[in-house]
């Protein structure tokens, strides 16, 4: 503990901005795949535990786009539509056949999947780690808001994560498939016996899901390590997300995300030894507490 | 089909051995197998794969030359999956059902500590850990077993040696400030506090004024490397390695890190090198596994072939493994047996020539590990050779001073 | 299907247990005393995690907990004291017994989905406890230098034979223990709550009560299969307690059955066996285990002992 350190840091400008935007930098992309799994088990009732290899895949993908192709921009669109079509694939092979089924079946499902892709990430692109290195556009010093230490490349990210939030929540609210979505979360034989394409439906919010964290998995391909397995400390922390948030809301997603991703940035500085024991009891007190989440709905 | 028809000879193989009396079995086993247990999957599986290559390597080598005791040898490799009781499991299976005659233990630490335990209750074979850097495997007594031995870097042999480098290199540039960041858990803490301790020995006025301790594998180290850079100090001393240092330099980069402090770090090797597309000039680093350190052709030569046949070059593991089957060669020449009581004897004090030795030899010490390999510390350049300036170590100062750290444990 | 159906039971365990402990007698095979004595554990394991979740519909993620703590409270007990080895076990267990009722007195009031996560959160923080608590667990190292063989009564646990001889015992006991647990009218009880638990309330059993006596109850016997998995390796490491080992057990009762009682046994066997035999010809184990549990979660749809339940309806029950 050393809370001397953190009201120090919290009583200067340059040390609050600095480690907001790492706070924001690690929540932001955190929500883009947490998002991905708050919305299928919103959705339909499963809990994916593959949607750490959805990440991992991503960066992939983009990582030997960028080497075809020399654009980030076009091998993060590459990772994210292939990972939005692995999605769909992903749901109509496998995940459609244990709807229904008790939550363990889906577990075995999507581990097998995990597995499985480990070690095809392995054969393909072998079993060292990669790291795909930045774009030359973004190789310029860092920028200094109040004294504080911004990266030109991770406010890009921000605002893109940022922005697919905000798309996001009002594609939920205003359009007529965001409505759809979310009266199937409610109640899904209903929407169902409105004469909804629910098949369509389960399929489009996969491609969404994985979609999304193909776009996290190869928006941090710059800066994150590629490897086999990378996806499971991603899955952990997401499940903690969609927890504390409350299972099946984007917005409760959205904040638990920012939270955590605060409490690294200010808890390296007061508490370095403690954060991740932290971050598992508070969510085990949310969940005691306040089971449906910070944001969840009551069942 | 290549694979599927070793495959089938495995199988039929496996099938006459469960079959066959015992003593028809051994007739016809005249190839000499040798067991290697390693992690070969998942995400640091490079420390078995690099390590494998290179006991290939040697039995190609080895056969050529008319085999251990005229026997033609073969490597038995398992993948313990990193998990302690998967590595005793196979240990026992590798001795007791697949009739290996000697032991090549490639596992990393804690795998290691579990095969040691076989080992020593099995007492009737000779092992040698190729991977374990961690100091008490061999140093301490109540560890050690009879009849198994270590050809590996060394976690104190390391710290004195950087220690002694950056003492030097911090006296030069007035560096008295300085951070660590390492990974959290025992190599990470155990490590970083028997550098600082002999640090601090040769340069009292150095002042560690903030350290971060990510978690392994942690995909993200944003919040800590801009805990670093608040804290200003004029370096960095980090044990973060493989892709963690891979990733931890790219992050840094984006927060120009690099131009605010000196970096040091002992684990700057090929497979980062490869996989960091923008690498800081400048960053002190220890040399794993170096081919133009020390600069010998037989060094290059060995390098070379290595990246000739397995198009990767070689890992700091490689060349622990290939000078574990240097030694069992030298040791099964002169006693003319597999016996491990008999290849213990030898082994304990033995001295072998070796392309990796400082002054071209390594010696196994009395206490079953390595001394004398070549350790060294330059600067990077994002260019071959990658590492330059390199500086030699002095093994004589390190060996005095890991005998003081081994009387402070009561090792000794 | 006559007699008492207690008897029978003890019969067939009594007849497992002289021919497994008369099979050295005959032929001695470390390889597959070694599978014995990791079965005994790991059937103990998933047998108790399906008492939760066969018998009473509580999906636990963090199981393997109990299997981790067993494992450090015993190899811990036996480096720091003089105690033998017999009082150490029940030591470690009744430790294990304890914490699971503290966990389990926490966790057992929410529903399904919600019960699952709380477990593993459980799960996680214990893990990093033993990463971070150093100086007493070894951290990721592990517990080393052996755990001391001391004699109990002339018997030399040292030797792999006595090991073999005493895992097997304590195996068969246990899971006949376990299986007197189900047929009982306590385990009864469980398996109303599983089908329909506002009927056993109104019944009057008190949900939260009968489903923390599950969980306590499991938790003792993950210890128990921990003690012997810390004998095997003399040790104790985090691997133990870290949740890729809950998602083992899991497997186990997934693909041996879960409504037959020796389903996880089953299923144990089937893992270690695929273990053994895959990673000798492949480093590629995670991909051939990934497909075998599709084909069994895709093709059969239930787990082998279930299935051949189902397949041959004279013996339904």
């Amino acid at each position: 503990m050393n809370l001397d350190a953190l009201g120090a840091c919290l009583a200067t400008s340059a040390c609050v901005v600095t480690q907001t935007t790492s706070g924001l930098i690690v929540g932001m992309l955190l929500f883009l795949v947490a998002a991905g799994v708050t919305l299928i088990f919103g959705v339909l009732k499963i809990v994916n535990f593959a949607h750490g290899t959805f990440y991992m895949l991503g960066g992939y993908v983009a990582y030997t786009a960028l080497g075809a192709t020399d654009s980030y921009t076009l091998a993060v669109l590459s990772g994210a539509f292939a990972m939005a079509l692995f999605g769909v694939l992903f749901e109509r092979l496998l995940i459609s056949r244990v709807y229904g089924s008790n939550v363990l079946m889906q577990l075995l499902v999507c581990y097998a999947a995990v597995l499985i892709f480990d070690d095809v990430v392995k054969i393909v692109w072998g079993p060292e780690f990669h790291a795909m290195g930045m774009p030359p556009a973004f190789q310029v010093p860092p920028l200094f808001i109040a004294g504080g230490v911004v990266p030109p490349f991770y406010a890009v990210l921000i605002g893109i994560a940022a922005l697919i939030a905000i798309v996001l929540g009002l594609g939920l609210s205003m359009t007529r498939l965001g409505k759809t979505v979310r009266a199937a979360a409610i109640n899904p034989q209903m929407v169902s016996a409105l004469g909804v394409n629910t098949t369509a439906l389960f399929a489009i919010v996969f491609a969404i899901g994985g979609g999304l964290a193909g776009l996290a998995g190869a928006l941090a391909a710059p800066v994150r390590s590629l490897s086999p397995g990378m996806g499971f400390s991603i899955l952990i922390e997401s499940f903690i997300v969609t927890v504390i948030g409350g299972m099946g809301s984007i917005a409760g997603a959205l904040v638990a995300a920012l939270v955590i991703g605060l409490v690294r940035g200010f808890g390296t500085i007061g508490f370095p030894q403690f954060t991740d024991g932290m971050i598992y009891i508070v969510m085990i007190v949310i969940l005691l507490l306040r089971p449906q989440g910070l944001f969840g709905r009551r069942a | 089909m290549s694979g599927l028809v070793t495959r089938r000879t495995v199988l039929a193989g496996g099938a006459a051995g469960l079959l066959a009396a015992p003593w028809v079995a051994r007739a016809q086993a005249n190839t000499l197998r040798i067991g290697m247990q390693s992690i070969l999957s998942g995400p640091i599986a490079l420390l078995g794969t690099s390590s494998r290559n290179s006991l290939l390597i040697e039995q190609d080598r080895i056969n050529a030359a008319g085999g251990f005791l005229g026997r033609p040898i073969e490597f038995v490799f398992r993948d313990s999956k990193g998990q302690p009781q998967e590595a005793a499991r196979i240990t026992r299976e590798l001795v007791n059902s697949t009739g290996c005659e000697l032991l090549i233990d490639a596992e990393a630490s804690s795998g290691s500590f579990a095969v040691q335990e076989v080992v020593r209750d099995l007492g009737t074979i000779a092992c040698i850990h190729t991977n374990s850097e961690t100091s008490s495997l061999t140093a301490d007594p109540k560890i050690r077993a009879p009849t198994a031995f270590r050809v590996a870097r060394q976690g104190v042999h390391d710290a004195v040696a950087g220690s002694i480098y950056l003492a030097d290199y911090a006296s030069a540039k007035k560096l008295n400030k300085w951070a660590t960041c390492s990974p959290d858990y025992a190599y990470g803490r155990d490590t970083t506090a028997q550098y600082l301790q002999f640090f601090k020995q040769f340069k009292p006025d150095v002042e560690v004024i903030t350290d971060a301790w990510p978690k392994l594998g942690q995909p993200d180290f944003t919040e800590v490397i801009t805990k670093l850079i608040q804290a200003k100090p004029q370096a960095l001393f980090t044990l973060l390695y493989a892709g963690d240092l891979s990733a931890f330099v790219n992050q840094g980069n984006v927060y120009a890190l690099f131009s605010q402090m000196m970096v040091a770090t002992p684990n700057v090797d090929y497979p980062v090198l490869a996989a960091i597309k923008n690498l800081p000039p400048g960053i002190q680093s220890a040399t794993r596994y170096l081919e133009t350190f020390p600069d010998t052709p037989a060094n290059k030569e060995w390098g070379q072939a290595y990246l000739k046949r397995w198009n990767e070059r070689p890992t700091n593991w490689s060349w622990q493994n290939s000078v574990a089957m240097h030694f069992y060669e030298e040791a099964i020449r002169k006693t003319n047996s597999l016996d491990a009581k008999a290849l213990a004897a030898a082994l304990a004090g033995m001295k072998i020539n070796s392309p990796f030795g400082a002054d071209g030899t390594i010696t196994m010490r009395d206490d079953h590990t390595t001394v004398g390999y070549a350790i060294g510390w330059g600067q990077t350049t994002p260019k071959e050779p990658f590492i330059i300036d390199v500086k030699p170590a002095d093994w004589g100062k390190i060996i005095e001073l890991e005998t003081e750290w081994k009387k402070q444990q009561k090792y000794i | 299907m006559k007699g008492h159906p207690a008897l029978r039971d003890l019969a067939i365990a009594a007849i497992v247990l002289i021919v497994v402990l008369a099979v050295p007698a005959f032929h001695r095979s470390p390889a597959f005393e070694d599978f014995i004595i990791r079965l005994s554990a790991m059937a103990l394991f998933a047998s108790s995690l399906n008492l939760l979740v066969g018998n009473t519909g509580m999906v636990s993620f963090g199981h393997g907990m109990f299997y981790g703590f067993g494992a450090y409270a015993f190899a811990l007990t036996m480096q720091m004291t003089e105690l033998s080895l017999p009082v150490a076990a029940v030591l470690a267990v009744a430790l294990t017994t304890f914490a699971a009722l503290c966990v389990g007195a926490i966790c057992v009031r929410l529903s399904t989905d919600y019960f699952a996560f709380i477990t593993l959160a459980f799960q996680m923080l214990f893990f990093s406890i033993i990463i971070s608590w150093q100086s007493l667990t070894g951290g990721d190292q592990g517990l080393r230098g052996g755990i001391p063989r001391r004699e109990i009564f002339g018997f030399e646990i040292g030797s792999q034979l006595r090991l073999y001889q005493f895992c097997a015992v304590v195996a068969v006991l246990g899971l006949l223990a376990l299986r007197h647990i189900t047929t009982s009218p306590f385990g009864q009880t469980l398996r109303m709550i599983r089908d329909n638990e506002n009927r056993a309330s109104f019944l009057g059993v008190v949900l939260w009560r009968a489903r923390l006596q599950a969980f306590t109850i499991a938790g003792a016997f993950a210890g128990i299969g921990g003690v012997l998995a810390a004998l095997f390796v003399s040790g104790a490491y985090p691997e133990l307690a870290d949740w890729p080992n809950s998602g083992q057990a899991i497997f186990a009762v997934m693909l041996g059955g879960i409504d037959s009682f020796l389903g996880p046994v089953l299923g144990a066997m089937i893992l270690l066996a695929l273990n053994d035999v895959v990673t000798r010809f492949t480093e590629y184990y995670g991909l051939v285990l990934g497909l075998v549990i599709l084909a069994f979660a895709l093709g059969l749809r239930r787990g082998v002992l279930d299935f051949i339940r189902l397949a041959r309806p004279g013996r339904a029950k």
